[in-house]
Order: C-alpha cells, then structure tokens, then sequence
C-alpha cells in the first residue's frame, strides 16, 4: 500500500491509544464514529472515513459488549474497514468490514492473549502488596495497558505494510482449537478468583447462602439478564437486613454474651 | 495474600480523605481495566484506583499491606459506576474496620452495579448519542465524532465524579451507625456478599460443552442433559473443585490457572468445548 511514513506512524499511534481507550479512560475514544474519521483524515480520505466510521456505529449499536463477551474487536475492525475502503477505493461500507475481519479477529486473540498472560501475574501483585509496594502495582497497571497497545498497534502496522493477506494468514499461524481452547480456560479462569473469595468469606453459617444466590441466578437469568444481579441483592438485602436486626435483637437481651463463643445453643 | 490478618493494628480512625484525595482516585479510576485479567478481573485495578486513599489512611506498613492484600481479592463492577464502591470502602478503611466487614460490602456492593451501569450507559447512552453522530457523519458532517464524544463523557465524568464524593460522604455518615454492632453489621454484609457470590457464579459462568455423543439419528447433546439436571451446572463443579484444592490441599491459584489452561486446552482438542 502507498502510505507514507508519517501516515503509518499516526494510524499506528491512534490504534495504540485506542486499544487501550477499549477498556480503559473515556471508553468512548474508541468507537469507529471517533476512529473512523481520525485514521481517514490521516490517510486523506476524511469523507470515506466518516462513512465508514458512522455506518459500523450504527451496526455496532445492536451488539454491545455486554456481560463480558468479546465480539470480533471493534478498534481494529474500525481502523482497517477505514484504511481498506481508502485504499481500494471500497465505497460499499458492509464490503470494507469484511475484509477487516481477519484483523477484527486479530484484535480478540490479542485481549484473549492479554487477559490470560496477567491472570498469572495476579500473584505477582500479591507478593508487592504483601511488601506495601504500590510503585509496583502502578507500573503493573501501566505495563498491562502498554502491552495490550502494543499488540494492536502491532497488528495494525502488519496490516498496513502487508496489506490485507497477512491478516488471513496470521490467523491461521495457530489452529483454532488453541484459540477456541484458551478463550475457554479463559472463562473458567474466574472460577479461580471465585474459589479464592470463597476460601476468605464462606465460614460454615454462609454455605446456604451460596447455594441460594447461585439458584436465584439461574431462576432470574432467562427473565431477567444482566439485571438479575440487582434483583438478587435486593432479596439479599432484604434477609441481610433481617438478620442484622434479629442479631442486634438478641444482643439487646443480653443472651449472646452468656452464650460467648462458644455458640451453645 | 495476607491470609488471616482479620483486622487493622492501628485502629485510630484515620483523618477524613479531602477533596483533592477522592478526587485524584476518581481519575486513576479511569484505568481501572489497566491491568484486567481473567482470574480477578478488574481487581489490581482497583487497588491502583484506590492507592492514594489507603496511602493516607495506613500510615502503618503493615496495615498498608493487609488493605492492599484484601484489595486484590476477585473485583469486577461497572467502570463507570465504580466510584460508588470506592466510596463507601474508603469511608470502611478509614474508620479501620474489620477486614471481614470492608471485603463483604465490596462484594457486595460491585456485583448489583452492572446490570445499572449497562442499561444506563450501553443500552441508552451509546444509542442516543452514537444514533445522532453516525447519522451526522453519514451525511458527511465533521461535527459528528465530536457531538459522540462531547455527548458520552459530560454523562460519564459527571456521573464519575459526582459518585465518587456522594458515596464517601454517605459512607462515613452511615459509618458510626453501622460500627456500633459491626459484628452483626459483618455477619449481614457476609451473607449478601456470598450471596452475591452465588449469584456470580452462575452468571459469569459460561463455560458449557458442545460435545454430542453419537446415538444413530439422535445424538445426545450433553450441555442439554446436564442443563436438565441444573443449568450452570459446570461453572458450579468447577468453582467448587477449585475452591477444594485451593483449601483442602494448598493449591495456590497460579496451580490452579494451570489446571485450568491444561482442562481448556485439552477440552477443545477433544471437541469438549
């Protein structure tokens, strides 16, 4: 493709800044309405850049990323639909988007990469905060993003010097079961920090508890979706509540401190 | 992780954070998804979030460790709505309560935000604000990313910030109140928190199997039987075998994203997952 230096450097640049507005800062920076526009007017296509750039917005309005799901990246789909349409001259806004998928798909292995690489680390961030090093859980932060930033701009930059076929055959570098298998220990990998919160907070009163915020969850989901968690707390507060009052309650007699520790009832 | 450390050393309450603090808390916690990762989520970013405040308050080195320990248990909320948590757990660090007490209102207050957080800001902000540029820009109009970024942050910040010092203040006026039976107070968070937690399970957990066993023209699709039994019934195994090893036999949890990278790798090679 016959960008020149300075251009590539900028779209390189956006995309690392943006890959980390994804998750992070405005979270809005990032839409293919704002990068759309900005990678066009780099590469001296403003027009093509705002079509592209509102037509995949509005696409994008019907599927948020909701609940934790990745759908095929939309930084990376944004910026190489705009710099595909530029440079083969594509006025079809769907057409663009197809050819960008491969680097769409690029961009969710990249995170899926990111968000698997750092669960590890978690530990590492116990041993800092266990020596009250907070220089080290900041720079642990920054390295974080940094990372994720870099890969996209990686990606981007491949895709740019190599044009569209590279996306294709990075893809295929690994066979999909190693993705389809690390997108799946990836949603297990949660399992982990539930099991470690359970370990500090499940004393032997709490375990009916557990099972009932789990069987709630089930019941409400399919009604309910992503607002089930609300209406859970609300039950929860309810006995919560309860419980206080009846504990407070009992203080008051003065029952519990005869009966101590030692729970003799 | 501090382990059994279940309350502060120096339990003065500490001074009252200033405007400048809860500030500066609220704009680190626009990174809050730094450093997101599968096993605990947002929660080293939170500790980031919330380092000035803790600073301030745990004079104490040891003290300051146990918070930032307890802080970095599992943590995930809407990033958008997360400074109200911040809130109230700072005005908890700050009068020095138990750890017990801090760690189930943290639960128990990231959980119910999300589904609040996306209806307000995905499912109506995004659309209104995204509908009125991409129509803009379509129509060639260079106003249009501008009117979507102007539009989306006045919401985001104000919201952002405004929480932030609502929720610190209602904290540390409810605090006296709360503190007065804080054992009872404790018992209550905890049961909402493993409540939550419950609830979490199910809801985060969307591990299921495609997998069929071949059956002539009806093969058994096993997801459906065991969706029979009880739905999320996978997620529940798991977290519960997690959960044993990591008490019963001392498995630490990089032993345990071990076991589970091999369980996900291995499953997708077989056709599990």
């Amino acid at each position: 493709m016959e960008f020149n230096f300075l251009q590539i450097l900028l779209v390189v640049l956006v995309t690392f800044v943006a890959a980390i507005d994804q998750f992070n800062f405005l979270e809005s920076f990032y839409r293919p309405i704002v990068i759309g526009p900005i990678v066009g007017a780099i590469l001296g296509d403003l027009n093509t850049g705002l079509i592209i750039g509102g037509s995949y917005e509005l696409m994008m309005i019907g599927s948020m990323p909701v609940g934790g799901a990745q759908p095929p990246n939309a930084v990376i789909g944004g910026i190489m639909a705009t710099v595909f349409a530029i440079s083969m001259k594509i006025t079809d806004p769907q057409a663009a988007l197809g050819i960008s998928i491969p680097f769409a798909l690029l961009g969710q292995y990249a995170v899926i990469l990111t968000f698997t690489v750092m669960s590890p680390l978690m530990s590492k961030a116990d041993a800092m905060a266990a020596e009250a090093n907070t220089k080290g859980i900041e720079y642990l932060n920054y390295f974080a993003m940094g990372a994720l930033g870099l890969l996209f701009a990686v990606v981007v930059f491949l895709g740019l010097i190599f044009g569209q076929a590279i996306g294709t055959t990075l893809t295929e570098v690994l066979p999909t079961w190693v993705w389809t298998g690390l997108g799946a220990a990836g949603g297990m990998m949660r399992f982990v920090g539930f099991a470690v919160l359970m370990k500090v907070m499940l004393s032997k009163d709490y375990w009916g508890f557990y099972f009932a915020g789990f069987a709630l969850a089930n019941i409400t989901d399919s009604i309910l979706g992503g607002a089930s968690l609300l209406a859970i707390a609300l039950i929860g507060i309810a006995i919560a509540i309860y419980d206080f009052q009846m504990n407070v309650k009992i203080k008051g007699l003065g029952l519990a401190s005869k009966g101590g520790d030692s729970d003799g009832i | 992780m501090a382990s059994n450390v279940t309350s502060y050393k120096n339990l003065t309450p500490a001074n009252q954070l200033d405007k400048k603090v809860l500030n500066q808390m609220a704009w680190r916690s626009l990174f809050l998804q730094g450093s997101f990762n599968y096993q605990r989520m947002q929660a080293a970013g939170w500790l980031y979030s919330i380092i000035p405040g803790l600073k301030k308050i745990h004079t104490d080195k040891d003290d300051l460790a146990t918070s930032m320990g307890h802080n970095l248990e599992f943590f995930n909320t809407h990033p958008f709505l997360v400074t109200f948590v911040m809130g109230i757990v700072l005005s908890l660090e700050q009068e020095k309560a138990d750890i017990p007490m801090i760690r189930a209102v943290r639960v128990a207050a990231m959980g119910p935000l999300g589904g609040i957080g996306d209806a307000i800001f995905w499912f109506t902000l995004v659309p209104i604000s995204a509908g009125i540029s991409a129509n803009l820009a379509l129509n060639g109009s260079i106003l249009g990313p501008f009117v979507f970024l102007a539009m989306f942050n006045v919401v985001h910040f104000g919201v952002r910030y405004w929480l932030m010092h609502w929720s610190y203040k209602m904290g540390t006026n409810a605090i006296e109140a709360l503190t007065r039976n804080a054992k009872e107070f404790t018992r209550a968070a905890s049961i909402l928190g493993v409540l939550v937690v419950g609830a979490l399970t199910s809801l985060y957990g969307g591990t299921s199997t495609v997998l069929e066993i071949p059956n002539g023209d009806s093969p058994i699709i096993l997801q459906e039987v065991l969706d029979g039994i009880m739905p999320k019934l996978i997620p529940l195994g798991l977290t519960l075998l997690l959960y044993w090893l990591i008490k019963n036999k001392n498995w630490s949890a990089v032993k345990c994203i071990g076991l589970v990278l091999v369980l996900g790798l291995l499953g997708a090679l077989v056709g599990f997952f």
